[in-house]
Parts: C-alpha cells; sequence; structure tokens
C-alpha cells in the first residue's frame, strides 16, 4: 500500500447513506458523484476518494487503514470493538439496541431473566448481548442470525432477540414487546489511528466543518 | 484414488511458514538492526519464550496469549510481548550491577490471532529497553535510536514515516486536578479512543473545566511547531503536576532536537499507549499509507516494582513484519547462479566467492531457459556458464544476452548493480 494524495472516507450505504452524505457535504466535500450512479463501490471527486460499503464493513476499511475516515453507527462500533479513534457523533440515524420477546411470552421470559435463567436470544449483535448479560449477572445462549432477526421467537428458534431499532415498527408488526433498552446508537465520524495523526490537518478540518454544519442530538 | 491432505498438516491459524525472499529480507533488517542497536551500545538478550502467567499482568496480553502448563502443573504462557519478561530478567539477575540495563532483543512474540482479521499468532520484534533511569534524555535516545532504526532501512521522515508523541501522565495529572471524580471515566474513554465519550462527560463538567478536558486530547501537531505545547499549558494552567509532565515533554523534545530528529515528530496529547503500565511519555511509529503502528513504546516505572526492583524504565518494540511491508524496493539480488562445468565450475565458484559473489553451483548441466526458471525461483540475479577464460554471465531476466567475461569483471558487475541491501 502507498500513500495516498486525497482523503479516502469510507461512506455506509443502506438507510444511514443520505444522512452520512448530508454530513459530509455540510463539511464542504463534494460527495455529488456518490448520488451519480449507485452501482459503484469507488468514487474519485476533487480532492476526495470514496468507498461505499455495508454498515459493518466501514469499520474495518478504517481500522486496517483502506479509508483514511469513515462513518459508522455506534451499534456497530459497540460490536466489533475496532481499533479507531471515533471524532464525532453526527446526531443522526438514531436507534436503539433493545431487549425484546414476544408479547404473550414477555412476562415469562422476564421472570426468567430474574431468576437467571438461562434464555436463548437471537441476534446480529452477539458480542453486545454478551456483554448486556453478562453485565446483568444473568445467563444466555446467544444464536448469532444474519436478518431477519423477529422471526426468531415467533418460530421457537429463541426465548427473546437483541436487536437495532428506529421507529419500532417492524416489532409491532411481529407483536414483539420491549422488555428493556441496552443502549442507544447514533452515527458517528471515524478516523484511522495512523491517518488521524498524519493527516490530522485534514481530518480536524473535517471535524470542524461537521461541527459548524451538524447538531448532534445530544 | 486421490488422496485427502490432512488438515493438520497445514500451520495453525494465524501462523506461516516463512520462505526466501521473504525471510532473507526478514534477516537482512534484522541484522541491519542489530548492527543500530550495537553502535548505541545496547547488549542482545534472548529470554524463554515459556513465561510463568504470573509474570505477564496486563489483562490484554493475558487474553491475547497462548496458555500450557508445565511439569509442576503451573499454567505458562508463551511470550505475548518482550517488556514484561525482560523487567523480570532484570529484576532477577541484575540486581548487583549498576544501572541503567541498556537491553535489546529481536525475538518472536505469540498472541492467540482472530481468524478473519489478517492477524498473526507469531509476531517478531525488535527491541530495546533502559532500565534504571528516570532522565528524559533517555525518552529521546530511545525515539531517536528508534529513528535511526527507520533512517537505516531507508525510510525517510516527514514523508514515509512519523513518530507520535504523547505523555499520558499530563492529561492524568490534570484531570486529577480539575475533576478526580470524572478523571477514571475520561481516561478509560481515551484509552479506548472514544473521543465523543470524552466531549460527553466533559459536558456534565463546568465550562471552564470542559473546555480543557475536551480540548487536551485534541492537541495534535507537528512538534517543531510550539502550538500544541503552547495551547496545552494555557489549558493546563494552575494545574502544577501537569505542568511537571509538560515540562518533561519538552525536556524531551529539547534532547530530540539535538538528536536531530524533532523533524519526524508529532505531538498528540490523546495518545496514552496500548499497555497500562505506561507512566510517562509514550509514543507510536506509524508508515505512510500503513493503518497500523510499526513500532510503539513509552515510559514504564512502575513495572519493575512487581519483581521486586523499584527502578524507572522506558523502551520500543518495533513490529518487523509491518515494517517489512512499507520499506522501499531494492535492486535485484545479487545471488548468482552457476551452471555446471564440472571441475572447471567448481574453480569458477570458488573463484567468485573469494571476490564475495554469493554463489549457487549446479551440478547439473541445465539449458539457458531451465537455468533461468531456475534462477527465478531461487530469486537469483545473475546466470553463468563457467568457460576457460571466466564465465559466460547474464543477468536473470528474460531474453537476457550472454556476454563471455572475466572472473573480475563478472564479480565486479554482480555486486555493482545491486549493492548490499535489503530487498523485496
Amino acid at each position: 500500500m502507498s500513500a495516498r494524495s486525497n482523503l479516502r472516507v469510507a461512506v455506509p450505504k443502506g438507510t444511514i447513506f443520505e444522512d452520512a452524505l448530508r454530513a459530509l457535504e455540510g463539511a464542504g466535500l463534494s460527495v455529488g458523484v456518490l448520488r451519480e450512479d449507485g452501482r459503484k463501490l469507488f468514487y474519485e471527486s476533487p480532492g476526495t476518494e470514496f468507498i461505499v460499503g455495508r454498515p459493518s464493513d466501514v469499520p474495518v476499511y478504517v481500522e486496517y487503514g483502506a479509508a483514511d475516515v469513515g462513518i459508522a453507527g455506534k451499534d456497530v462500533l459497540e460490536e466489533q470493538e475496532p481499533n479507531v479513534v471515533e471524532l464525532k457523533d453526527l446526531g443522526t440515524g438514531g436507534c436503539r439496541m433493545i431487549l425484546a420477546a414476544p408479547a404473550d411470552k414477555a412476562a415469562g421470559v422476564r421472570q426468567a431473566i430474574g431468576h437467571a435463567e438461562v434464555v436463548r436470544v437471537a441476534t446480529k449483535y452477539p458480542r453486545t448481548a454478551r456483554r448486556y448479560f453478562e453485565g446483568m449477572g444473568r445467563q444466555a445462549e446467544i444464536i448469532e442470525l444474519r436478518g431477519s432477526i423477529e422471526l426468531a421467537p415467533l418460530v421457537g428458534l429463541a426465548d427473546c432477540i437483541v436487536d437495532l431499532t428506529a421507529t419500532g415498527t417492524t416489532l409491532r408488526e411481529n407483536d414483539l414487546v420491549v422488555l428493556d433498552e441496552i443502549s442507544t446508537s447514533t452515527a458517528r465520524l471515524i478516523a484511522n489511528r495512523g491517518a488521524y495523526r498524519l493527516r490530522n490537518r485534514e481530518v480536524a478540518a473535517l471535524v470542524d466543518a461537521m461541527e459548524k454544519s451538524v447538531s448532534p442530538l445530544g | 484414488m486421490k488422496q485427502r491432505m490432512p488438515r493438520k498438516f497445514a500451520t495453525t491459524p494465524g501462523t506461516r511458514d516463512v520462505l526466501p525472499p521473504e525471510s532473507t529480507r526478514l534477516f537482512d533488517v534484522q541484522a541491519r538492526i542489530r548492527e543500530r542497536f550495537r553502535l548505541f551500545g545496547y547488549g542482545e538478550v534472548f529470554t524463554p519464550a515459556l513465561e510463568y502467567s504470573e509474570v505477564i499482568e496486563e489483562p490484554k496480553l493475558r487474553d491475547a496469549s497462548f496458555k500450557l502448563f508445565d511439569p509442576d502443573n503451573q499454567m505458562v504462557m508463551l511470550r505475548p510481548e518482550m517488556t514484561t519478561p525482560i523487567a523480570r530478567l532484570v529484576a532477577q539477575r541484575l540486581k548487583n550491577f549498576p544501572p541503567p540495563h541498556k537491553l535489546s532483543y529481536v525475538l518472536p512474540v505469540y498472541r492467540r490471532a482472530s481468524v478473519g482479521r489478517g492477524q498473526s499468532a507469531e509476531l517478531y520484534q525488535a527491541g530495546v529497553e533502559v532500565v534504571g533511569s528516570p532522565s528524559p534524555q533517555e525518552d529521546a535516545a530511545t525515539i531517536a535510536l528508534l529513528v535511526d532504526v527507520l533512517n537505516a532501512l531507508d525510510l525517510e521522515a516527514p514523508g514515509d514515516f512519523a513518530v507520535v508523541l504523547g505523555h499520558i501522565a499530563f492529561y492524568e495529572a490534570y484531570l486529577r486536578h480539575v475533576a478526580p471524580e470524572a478523571a477514571t471515566a475520561l481516561l478509560a474513554a481515551l484509552a479506548a479512543k472514544d473521543l465523543v465519550r470524552v466531549d460527553v462527560l466533559a459536558g456534565g463538567l463546568p465550562d471552564e473545566i470542559a473546555t480543557g478536558v475536551r480540548g487536551i486530547p485534541r492537541l495534535v501537531g507537528p512538534a517543531t511547531e510550539g502550538g500544541v505545547l503552547e495551547e496545552a499549558a494555557r489549558l493546563a494552567a494552575g494545574a502544577p503536576e501537569a505542568s511537571m509532565a509538560l515540562e518533561n515533554l519538552r525536556e524531551i523534545l529539547r534532547h530530540l532536537d539535538a538528536h536531530g530528529c524533532l523533524g519526524t515528530v508529532i505531538l498528540d496529547l490523546g495518545l496514552t499507549g496500548r499497555h497500562n503500565y505506561y507512566t510517562g511519555a509514550v509514543f507510536e511509529a506509524y508508515a505512510a499509507g500503513l493503518g497500523f503502528t510499526i513500532a510503539n513504546g513509552g515510559r514504564y516505572d512502575n513495572l519493575l516494582k512487581r519483581f521486586g526492583q523499584d527502578l524507572p524504565a522506558t523502551g520500543f518494540a518495533v513490529y518487523l513484519e509491518r515494517l517489512l511491508s512499507v520499506l522501499p524496493e531494492e535492486g535485484a539480488s545479487t545471488l548468482l547462479v552457476l551452471v555446471g562445468g564440472g571441475l572447471g565450475g567448481t574453480k569458477a565458484a570458488t573463484a567468485l566467492r573469494k571476490r564475495g559473489v554469493p554463489t549457487l553451483h549446479l551440478p547439473e548441466d541445465l539449458e539457458p531457459h531451465a537455468a533461468a526458471r531456475y534462477a527465478s525461483a531461487v530469486d537469483a540475479g545473475w546466470v553463468c556458464y563457467p568457460t576457460p577464460e571466466g564465465v559466460k554471465l547474464a543477468a536473470s531476466t528474460p531474453d537476457a544476452r550472454f556476454e563471455a567475461v572475466g572472473i573480475e569483471d563478472a564479480a565486479e558487475r554482480v555486486l555493482g548493480r545491486a549493492p548490499q541491501g535489503v530487498r523485496r
């Protein structure tokens, strides 16, 4: 790998893509190219290069230095614990990490957890789920799934789920109720450890510019 | 019938066999580093790969280490780093010798690697430890040695690398002074490199304190410009222990200037170092284009107490595999493949070796095409056939032409084209 002259930014596709673009645009980066052709994975614009990747891959690009900075949800950062510098809360993409169970079994699950019985939890976030249960001194059998977590308790694969929710619509549609809120999450600007120091002028300027254009929820 | 290779004939995850030319480069780099360490007066040691589990205290390193049991049924670890074993060695073996002890090592360390993260379980390190001196001059001298090592490997600052220097006692002393209740949480957030959390925690403090609590860890800039230190002094004014730490940092910078390597240093007052045992100046070296540190180190004044000796210390370790990945390419190999020729060939090989040419002599009379293929397989830069007057010599490149030259001439060409160095 050789040194780059332009700052390289990793942008997550999916639900926080537009918010991420707005934050970068507000900071003065020319993100127009990313809106033109939705199928490309790598874009160049004057002064900046962009990588578009899965939200959970953004921290990997940044940790390994394939991108200098990136935008990632706090939920992803808590799950992966990448060795990156967390610079700024963008305040967008707000969502909650929750523990939920089917409405008709909620009381039973609550009781089981209360009595330190082993409950079965389906989740896309195994480390977050494990930390949550260990933190309470409770035991859980964690089943990692890649999608449609809501299905697991309905078909008897798990007693409850640990998942991310923004509006709660999917939970309601599947008749799941929230038992506990584990954490809240917003989008963060992250930087590679080397890039943060070697290109500090550019990175700090980006943080400052975002500071002026976005107002975090607090 | 197709035979299936048993899975356990591979190497375990994170480990690998290292072959030429990579192994040659690794040995060349090690030799070059040893030379620099000796020039600065360090004595090289090696310690057992196995240590009692109690020796290593850092939770992260304990978690990452391979554990097994010795014949007394005691838990032992494959050393996950070298600083602690050397601290143990100094406390046990050098009790009656006058400090400071200047020791170096070039050894592999072992850490359990996560699958799919591109990590190695066996990492080659080269490093030094200076045990028994609290002087900031030693902090500067170890950093200067690190810069010297990188320079000796043809890396030049600021284009190729930078040393990032921080001081963990500064921010810690400042916090203990202005916000003692929040200090622990703030230091934990900073250790996790979570500046957002630092901001949030600072939000709960009075405004004039919050400015410093937020601002200090974000102070980053070249050491040649005074801005970072001035701003730090302004923010931490009125916290006496923080001022002492800052003065310590200034003294280190003055000595780095005297070493002529201030230009390689970037100050970062948010840098905490990766281990809990650090107590003062900490530093990491980054290479342009590589997302990881190529070296790290710092002052650890309390580690030796655990082993019964109260000695202040500082040192660093270089990650050799990462370093290799950023070294500039050098010219073709000086290895010469001498093909066949019977007794005449043997005489020519002896004559070439006498003149310092690394010569691989093949007894088989290979055709030029096969000889070139062999030369490229062993990473040789040259091929030759013996003649009564000398050799027929060619570079081992496709369609290179053979030229009849005398032995003396051949030696000059082979050695002249590629000076001794680290090859890629």
